[in-house]
C-alpha cells in the first residue's frame, strides 16, 4: 500500500498527461462521421433550405431516380429502370416509369403509383411553403396508368408540358412520401394535378388541401414522417450533431444484385457540426472524424501535404457549384440593369479564384458549367474586373457624384420620392473565409469609387430568412448545379420571388426563357441556353463569379468513396471500413 | 511619495509603450502604409513577411495586410475602450458616491415626487395603466398637506441591487446574448459601458464609507455646509482617489473583452481591423506564425502595460 502512495505523485501526473496525449476513441464499427460546417435547419423532404437537408433528407426519403456517384449519372432507385420518354404532338412529352415491386415502405406497404400522384399533388398544396418545388415540378401536368398495363399499380406516366430530354431525369428528383400514412382518406385524389397547379393563389383556402397539409407539416416536426430510405433519425441535437442509424429490415436489401444509388453500408452515420475550419481539420487529423467534405484551398494543401503520414486521402473534381453574388432587384437604386452591371464590374472574379481556390475552379459567363460544352455561350467573355469602366457605366445609368465626399446619386423615378442613394449592404453567410473574402474584394472595389458598402456577415438560417424577407442589396453565396438538368426557375422565374428567387428578378421575357429553356428538346436546348446566359449577362440579376472545386479529404483505410461534382461530392451510404463487411 | 517623483525604468517602458501605442492608433489614418485596411491583395494570400510585396508583417489568409490591421486594431481597441472607460468610470463613480455619501435613508424627496417618478418608470417600462393609474392617482393624493411628507430614496439598495443583477451574468454572456438579439456594432460602446460602471460604483461607494466618517467632514457638516457641497467638496476628492488605479485596469479589462469579441466574431462589423479578429485569422490557419505573433504581443504588452501602471498607481496611493 505505501508504494502505491509513494507512486502516486508519479503516477497521477503521466496517467493525465497520457490522457491528453491519447487519440479519441476510433468509431464503432461500421460508424462513418462526417463534417458538416451547419446545420441542416430543417429536415422537410420537400422544402430542403441547403445541402445539409438535402443530403440528409436523401438518407430518409428516396426519389424514382437518385445520383450514382460513382457513375456520375442519375440511377434508379425506386424506379425500377431509367424512364423511357415518348412525345406527344410538338409540346408534350411522356415519360414511362415502373417502381421496384421490392420497394417497401417500413409498415410492408408497398411503394405504389399512387404515393407518387399524392407527392406531386402535396407539392402544389397551397398551404406548404412550397414555391421552390412548385417551380422546379410545375412541367408535370399528369400522372397516368400506363396503358400498355392498366392494371399494375406500379407502372405510371408522366404527362409533361415541353419536351426537354432531361424531363426524363427531372421527373424523377422528388422524395415520395406515403399517401396512407398522409392523406389516409384520399382526399386529394379529387384534385387533378394541373388542377392544383394552375390554382391560384388567390383561390378560396379549401378545407381538405389544409388538413392534408396540417398532417404533413406535423409529422416533418415531429419527424415522424415516413419514407422509404435506409436510414432513421436517432438523434439531432442541433447545430452539433445528427446520427442516423441503419433500419434493421430495408426493402432493397433483398435485390441481388444491389444497385449502386441502393447500397446502405455503414450501420451509422454521425454527422457533426463543425462550423470552424481548423476544428474539422484538427478533428480530421485526430481521426476524430472520418470524412471532410468542402475542404477550403489552403487547409486542402496541408491535409495532402500531411496525407500520408496522417493517414488521410484527398481527392478534388470540377463541381458545379458557381460562387454567385446577387442583387435586389426590388431596390429603386438596383432595379435598373445598367446600375447591376456596373456593380458586376467591382467583382474581381478572376483574382478571387486564383487566390482562393489555389488554381483550382473555373472562371464562367453564367450559370452553365465550362465543363458542359454543348451548353457553355463560349461567345461571351466572363464580366471583368473594370472599376474605371463600372463608373462610367454608373454615370450613363444616371449616377451623379456631386463632390469627392459625397454618395452617387440619381434623381428618384417618382416625383415625390427623395433621390436615391446608391450605398449598398451586403449580407453572406458568417464564418466562411470566401464569402467574406469576396464581400471584403467588393467592399474594396466599391469604396475607391465611393460606393459605401457595409458588410453584413449572417448565421447560416438567419441569413435565409433575410434573403426571403429581401433585406439585402447584394448578396454572396454558393448555387448548387448538376450536369443533368437545366432548370433555372426556382432560382430566376418570377413566380419564384420570394421563395427561392432571392434577387426579385423577372421580366415576361426572361420567364418565356426560362420555360423554354426547360422545356426545349435536344435541337433547341443549346442555342437557348445560349441565349440564356447572355440574357443573364445583360440583365445582371446575379453574377456568377466562377465554379468552386469538390474538395474532400477522408480516413485513407475508408473504403468506397467516389468523389464526383456534383454535390455533397461523395455517397455517404457507400462508405465502409474494411475491417467491417457491408450489410 | 518619492515613488511619484522617481519613475523606474518600467514605469518609463510602460508609459513609453502605451504613448507610442496612442500615437500610432492616432496617426494611424496619415501614415504612409502600402495597403489601405480592409482591402485584400488577391495576389499575396498567407504570405509570410516581405519587403518585395511590402507586406512588412505579411498578409493573413483573406490577403490582409497585418501591419495595416494591427494598426488600424490600435485604433479601434483605443477609440473604443477608452472613452467607454471613461464613461464606465464617470458614471460608476458618481453612482457609488452618491449612493456612498446619502445610504438609504440620507437623500429623502417629496413623496409626491417619489410617486410621480415611479409612475413615470411603470410608463417607460410599459406597464399598463391600470397599475400605473392608482399610483398617479396616490401622487396627487400625497400633494394634501394632512399627507405630505418627504421618503427616503434607498440609494444604496438600489445601486448594490443594479449591480449584483449585472454582475449575476457574466459580461461576455451579456454582451454576446445581446448581439445576438441584434445590437448592432454601433450598439457595442453603450453596451460594454452599461456593464462596466458597477465595479467603479462599488470600489467608490466603499471608499466613501470610509471618508464619510472623517473627522474632518464630521466638522463639516457640524459647521453647517449644505451637504451637497460636503459631497462635492470635501468627501468626493478623497473618494475618487483609488481611480487613478481602477482606471487603467479598467481599460486592460475592456480590451480584453472587444478582443474576445472580435475573436469570436460578434460586436464589430467585417470590415473594421482588430486585433481579435486577427487572432482569429490565426487560428484558421495555424501555420502563419506571422498573423498571431504580431497582435499576440501587441495585446500582451498593452494589457500589461495598462496593469504595471495600474499597480504603481495603487503603490503611490497607499504610502
Amino acid at each position: 500500500m505505501n508504494l502505491i502512495f509513494r507512486l502516486l505523485p508519479w503516477l497521477l501526473p503521466a496517467a493525465l498527461l497520457g490522457g491528453c496525449g491519447a487519440p479519441p476513441p476510433a468509431a464503432a464499427p461500421g460508424t462513418v462521421r462526417i463534417r458538416w460546417a451547419h446545420d441542416p435547419e430543417s429536415l422537410d423532404p420537400l422544402v430542403q433550405p441547403n445541402q445539409y437537408a438535402t443530403e440528409a433528407t436523401n438518407l430518409l426519403y428516396q426519389s424514382l431516380l437518385q445520383i450514382d456517384y460513382q457513375a456520375q449519372q442519375p440511377a434508379p432507385a425506386l424506379a425500377e429502370t431509367l424512364p423511357t420518354t415518348r412525345p406527344e404532338g410538338d409540346s408534350v412529352l411522356l415519360v414511362t416509369y415502373r417502381l421496384r415491386p421490392a420497394a417497401r415502405w417500413d409498415d410492408g406497404r408497398p411503394v405504389l403509383a399512387a404515393d407518387v400522384a399524392f407527392t406531386l399533388r402535396l407539392l402544389h398544396c397551397p398551404t406548404l411553403p412550397t414555391e421552390g418545388a412548385r417551380a422546379q415540378f410545375g412541367f408535370i401536368r399528369a400522372l397516368l396508368p400506363d396503358p400498355a398495363h392498366p392494371a399494375d399499380p406500379c407502372r405510371f406516366v408522366l404527362r409533361c408540358r415541353g419536351q426537354a430530354p432531361e424531363f426524363a431525369l427531372a421527373t424523377g428528383d422528388f422524395p415520395i412520401l406515403s399517401e396512407h400514412a398522409l392523406d389516409p382518406g384520399h382526399t386529394l385524389r379529387r384534385w387533378p394535378l394541373a388542377a392544383l397547379a394552375d390554382r391560384p393563389g388567390t383561390a378560396p383556402p379549401d378545407s381538405a388541401l389544409a388538413r392534408v397539409g396540417r398532417r404533413y407539416l406535423a409529422a416533418v416536426l415531429a419527424n415522424k414522417l415516413p419514407g422509404t430510405g435506409p436510414y432513421r433519425l436517432t438523434q439531432w441535437q442541433k447545430d452539433h450533431r445528427l446520427t442516423f442509424e441503419r433500419k434493421a429490415r430495408w426493402w432493397a436489401d433483398s435485390l441481388r444484385p444491389r444497385p449502386a444509388v441502393l447500397l446502405a453500408r455503414p450501420h451509422r452515420l454521425h454527422y457533426l457540426v463543425l462550423p470552424d475550419d481548423a476544428a474539422a481539420a484538427l478533428a480530421l487529423r485526430r481521426h476524430a472524424l472520418d470524412v471532410y467534405p468542402q475542404v477550403p484551398a489552403p487547409l486542402f494543401a496541408r491535409l495532402q501535404a500531411a496525407g500520408p503520414a496522417a493517414r488521410l486521402a484527398a481527392a478534388t473534381a470540377p463541381s458545379y457549384d458557381v460562387l454567385t453574388a446577387g442583387f435586389n432587384t426590388r431596390r429603386p437604386a438596383l432595379a435598373d440593369a445598367a446600375t447591376r452591371r456596373a456593380l458586376a464590374r467591382l467583382f474581381d472574379a478572376d483574382g478571387l479564384r486564383r487566390a482562393t481556390q489555389a488554381g483550382l475552379g473555373l472562371a464562367t459567363v453564367g450559370l452553365v458549367s465550362p465543363v458542359s460544352r454543348a451548353f457553355y455561350n463560349d461567345s461571351l467573355r466572363p464580366v471583368p474586373f473594370a472599376p474605371a469602366e463600372a463608373a462610367a457605366l454608373l454615370r450613363r445609368a444616371g449616377w451623379q457624384r456631386p463632390s469627392a465626399a459625397a454618395p452617387w446619386q440619381r434623381p428618384a423615378t417618382r416625383a415625390n420620392q427623395p433621390a436615391q442613394k446608391l450605398t449598398l449592404t451586403l449580407r453572406y453567410r458568417a464564418g466562411e473565409t470566401l464569402f467574406e473574402t469576396t464581400a471584403l474584394q467588393f467592399r474594396a472595389a466599391a469604396q475607391t469609387l465611393g460606393i459605401g458598402v457595409t458588410l453584413l456577415p449572417t448565421e447560416a438560417g438567419a441569413l435565409t430568412e433575410a434573403l426571403h424577407r429581401g433585406d439585402f442589396d447584394v448578396y454572396v453565396r454558393t448555387l448548387k448545379g448538376n450536369p443533368f438538368v437545366f432548370n433555372y426557375a426556382p432560382i430566376l422565374h418570377s413566380r419564384a420571388v420570394g421563395e427561392g428567387n432571392f434577387t426579385g428578378f423577372g421580366t415576361p421575357a426572361s420567364d418565356r426563357l426560362i420555360e423554354a429553356v426547360a422545356a426545349a428538346g435536344p435541337a433547341t436546348k443549346a442555342p437557348l441556353l445560349r441565349q440564356f446566359q447572355a440574357l443573364l449577362q445583360a440583365e445582371a440579376p446575379l453574377v456568377p463569379l466562377f465554379f468552386l472545386p469538390t474538395r474532400l479529404v477522408a480516413d485513407r483505410r475508408l473504403r468506397g468513396l467516389a468523389v464526383s461534382g456534383v454535390r455533397p461530392g461523395y455517397a455517404a451510404t457507400a462508405l465502409y471500413w474494411p475491417a467491417a463487411p457491408a450489410p | 511619495m518619492a515613488q511619484l517623483i522617481r519613475p523606474t525604468a518600467g514605469c518609463a517602458l510602460a508609459w513609453g509603450w502605451f504613448s507610442v501605442l496612442i500615437i500610432s492608433a492616432l496617426a494611424a489614418p496619415w501614415l504612409p502604409l502600402p495597403y489601405p485596411p480592409g482591402t485584400p491583395d488577391l495576389l499575396h494570400l498567407a504570405a509570410p513577411p516581405s519587403a518585395a510585396a511590402a507586406h512588412w508583417l505579411g498578409t493573413d489568409g483573406q490577403g490582409l495586410d497585418v501591419l495595416t490591421q494591427l494598426l488600424f486594431g490600435a485604433r479601434t481597441a483605443l477609440l473604443l475602450t477608452l472613452p467607454v472607460a471613461a464613461g464606465a468610470t464617470l458614471l460608476g463613480a458618481a453612482i457609488g458616491a452618491t449612493a456612498g455619501f446619502w445610504g438609504n435613508r440620507g437623500l429623502r424627496v417629496p413623496l409626491p415626487a417619489a410617486l410621480l417618478g415611479l409612475a413615470a418608470a411603470m410608463w417607460a417600462a410599459a406597464v399598463p395603466w391600470l397599475l400605473t393609474g392608482p399610483v398617479v392617482l396616490a401622487a396627487g393624493l400625497a400633494c394634501w398637506p394632512r399627507w405630505y411628507r418627504r421618503c427616503p430614496v434607498p440609494l444604496d439598495s438600489l445601486l448594490t441591487g443594479t449591480g449584483t443583477l449585472l454582475d449575476a451574468v457574466p459580461r461576455l454572456v451579456l454582451v454576446t446574448a445581446a448581439a445576438g438579439l441584434g445590437a448592432s456594432g454601433r450598439a457595442l460602446p453603450l453596451l460594454l459601458l452599461f456593464t462596466t460602471w458597477p465595479e467603479t460604483a462599488r470600489l467608490v461607494r466603499a471608499q466613501m464609507w470610509r471618508v464619510r466618517v472623517q473627522p474632518f467632514v464630521e466638522a463639516a457638516q457640524a459647521a453647517g455646509l449644505p451637504p451637497l457641497r460636503v459631497w462635492l467638496r470635501h468627501c468626493l476628492p478623497h473618494a475618487l482617489i483609488p481611480l487613478k488605479s481602477v482606471f487603467p485596469l479598467s481599460v486592460a479589462g475592456l480590451l480584453g473583452l472587444e478582443s474576445t469579441l472580435s475573436f469570436l466574431g460578434i460586436g464589430l462589423p467585417p470590415e473594421v481591423p482588430s486585433w481579435g479578429r486577427m487572432l482569429n485569422a490565426a487560428h484558421s490557419d495555424l501555420g502563419a506564425w506571422w498573423v498571431f505573433v504580431p497582435p499576440f504581443l501587441a495585446l500582451a504588452s498593452t494589457t500589461l502595460a495598462l496593469a504595471y501602471i495600474a499597480n504603481k498607481s495603487k503603490h503611490s496611493f497607499n504610502n
